[in-house]
């Protein structure tokens, strides 16, 4: 109860701080793009496909342009940016005079901070939901294949970004400065992950091009083991989309580890500190 | 009964990060409030007053001692329910409305949006802003922001309540209508907690006050008890005439103010009877008989430069 009213004031917070509008706005301007592009360029490459008279054909193709849409680039732009506007949920909620107020409330501290990550996390999926539901919309209508399946992206973005936002709870709480939160986050998601994910893969196959010295390829190894696996969630996300199978869900179970450990420690470390 | 008991209470800041010193913020602190109670929690600049309420409400941890409210220890989340808190320099944010602070912090202490549609106007009647619930904050002048803060500790009809400096920027009006809501919660038969330097208004509504030096509590007990001092009497009378003037300071080692007053210390209640006898005997007539009284603030003032 008290709960439901501490995330309602986030977003009533959110709200008034417009940026529920810039969401809407931001989201809107890309969609408006999709169908410009969607019109002019694409659909002929599709008909092309469609003359060819094969079914599969047109699926694979449509599966190809949403493959593309979920890619790593606009993954990492969406949740970078969402990542950017929920940073300053807890250094805002921090704030002297604030934070007294609300620890004299009958909530506790750990609800608190599960409140802040619920939050964050309906903000975002239902962000994820207008944008790309309304981006399936568009391309089934057009294409007239429906791929369900496109859907899912929706859970594996606000999953992606679930895991990243653990960090950034708990760097809000040790540093209480958006503007740092903010930094290390993103480059906790680039490049390090992403050069991480890479390191992996490299290691994983049979090339040999590159040597590392073992200790290199431990402390390597070793980090991509502990951080979150974002890059590994999107090509999971895109097998998905696209029909193909998951490789293993080994990196979405470590991630989901990594998320764990976050808010254990936030709410750990929230619980004895003094306001 | 007591509604809180404070038992040993240190609190120790770190002084620099990593320094290993500490800052003394409370030094074995132990007093009890009791049900009904105005009481007030004097003391200078940095002396832990703000530490001893934030501790009371867990929002800062003691780092020795024990506290409960209501019988419930201070961590006792639940117990908050019955408590209200007006936090020095409190801010809300200030996109919000009076009304929606109201509402938000009504909503955060459990209240239904049926009890706050009741309850909303009628507290912010009582701190005479309810024609600003519709204004966003933003605009508000100090004072209205303390009247806001009051009506916000006030909302979930607590049985408790911290102010922190509730009078802090409100004009003299402003103030005398604050002291008139606390007496009429205490009506009520609430307990107010409330620290302040203001030791004149301190006096005219608190029942008891604890005063707080650097940490130590230096002073505990009702008003009355801390601002009488010995068994000073002082008489005002019609004029003295010389021969009795003299007897007075001989025979009862008085202090002669004038031919119209005097004042006189006493073992005992006896004594001034003795002395009223000896005045009404010689034709005197008797304006006034009154036990001496320091103002609190002057018993204050003694007290901390005594200590320092
Ligand atoms: N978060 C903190 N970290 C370190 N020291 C602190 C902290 N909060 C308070 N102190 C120190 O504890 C002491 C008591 O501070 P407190 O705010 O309780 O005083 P106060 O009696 O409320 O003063 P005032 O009348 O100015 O409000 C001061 O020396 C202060 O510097
Ligand atoms: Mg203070």
């Amino acid at each position: 109860m008290v709960l439901y009213a501490f995330i309602k004031g986030i977003f009533k917070e959110a709200l008034a701080k417009k940026i529920l509008l810039t969401i809407f706005g931001f989201f809107t301007l890309i969609i408006v793009l999709i169908i410009f592009a969607i019109t002019n360029s694409t659909v002929d490459g599709l008909q092309m496909m469609l003359e060819s008279k094969s079914e599969g054909g047109l699926k694979e193709a449509v599966m190809m342009l949403q493959s593309g849409i979920v890619s790593g680039i606009p993954m990492f732009m969406l949740i970078a940016s969402m990542l950017i506007i929920t940073a300053s949920f807890i250094p805002d909620m921090l704030k002297k005079g604030h934070i007294d107020l609300l620890l004299s409330k009958p909530i506790s501290r750990t609800k608190i901070i599960i409140g802040q990550f619920l939050a964050g996390i309906i903000l975002v999926f239902l962000s994820f939901l207008f944008l790309l539901g309304i981006i399936w919309l568009i391309v089934s209508l057009k294409t007239g294949y429906w791929n369900i399946n496109f859907l899912y992206s929706v859970l594996w973005f606000t999953l992606i970004f679930a895991v990243l936002y653990s960090a950034v709870i708990l760097i809000g709480i040790l540093s209480r400065s958006s503007i740092l939160t903010i930094i290390i986050n993103l480059l906790l998601f680039f490049p390090i992950t992403w050069l991480l994910y890479l390191a992996n893969r490299y290691f994983e196959s049979d090339q040999k091009g590159i040597v590392f010295g073992p200790v290199a390829e431990t402390l390597l190894k070793f980090f991509y083991q502990i951080l979150p696996k974002a890059w590994n969630m999107q090509d999971m996300c895109d097998a998905i989309v696209t029909h193909n199978p998951v490789a293993g869900y080994q990196p979405l179970i470590s991630s989901l580890l990594f998320m764990a450990v976050m808010l254990s420690v936030s709410i750990w470390y929230f619980n004895k500190k003094d306001y | 009964m007591n509604v809180i008991e404070i038992n040993g209470i240190t609190k120790n800041y770190p002084a620099k990060k990593f320094s290993g010193d500490k800052i003394k913020a409370l030094d074995n602190v132990s007093f009890n409030v009791g049900s009904g109670e105005i009481f007030g929690l004097l003391g200078p600049n940095g002396a832990g007053k703000t530490t001893l309420v934030k501790i009371l409400l867990g929002i800062t941890f003691s780092s020795a001692g024990k506290a409960s409210i209501f019988d419930k220890p201070v961590a006792d989340v639940n117990t908050k329910r019955k408590v209200g808190y007006l936090p020095e320099n409190h801010q809300y944010p200030n996109y919000l409305t009076g009304e929606q602070v109201i509402d938000y912090f009504g909503r955060l202490s459990g209240l239904s949006k049926a009890d706050l549609d009741k309850t909303t106007y009628k507290y912010l009647k009582i701190v005479g802003m309810d024609e600003w619930g519709t204004t966003k904050i933003k605009k508000y002048s100090k004072g209205m922001m303390q009247r806001l803060g009051l009506a916000q500790a006030m909302i979930s009809n607590p049985d408790l309540i911290f102010l922190d400096e509730p009078t802090d920027g409100v004009d003299p009006i402003g103030r005398k209508e604050i002291r008139d809501v606390l007496l009429e919660l205490k009506n009520q038969g609430k307990t107010i907690f409330l620290n302040s330097h203001l030791l004149s208004e301190i006096e005219l509504i608190c029942d008891r006050v604890a005063i707080l030096n650097k940490g130590a509590l230096i002073k505990e007990g009702s008003v009355e008890d801390i601002t009488t001092t010995g068994n000073k009497y002082i008489f005002t009378t019609s004029d003295l005439t010389d021969e009795m003037m003299n007897k007075l300071l001989v025979e009862y080692k008085s202090t002669v103010h004038g031919r119209n007053e005097f004042s006189c210390s006493v073992n005992g209640i006896e004594d001034v009877n003795r002395i009223i006898d000896c005045l009404r005997a010689s034709g005197i007539l008797i304006h006034g008989v009154n036990r001496e009284k320091n103002s609190l603030e002057s018993m204050f003032i003694n007290l901390i430069e005594q200590k320092n």
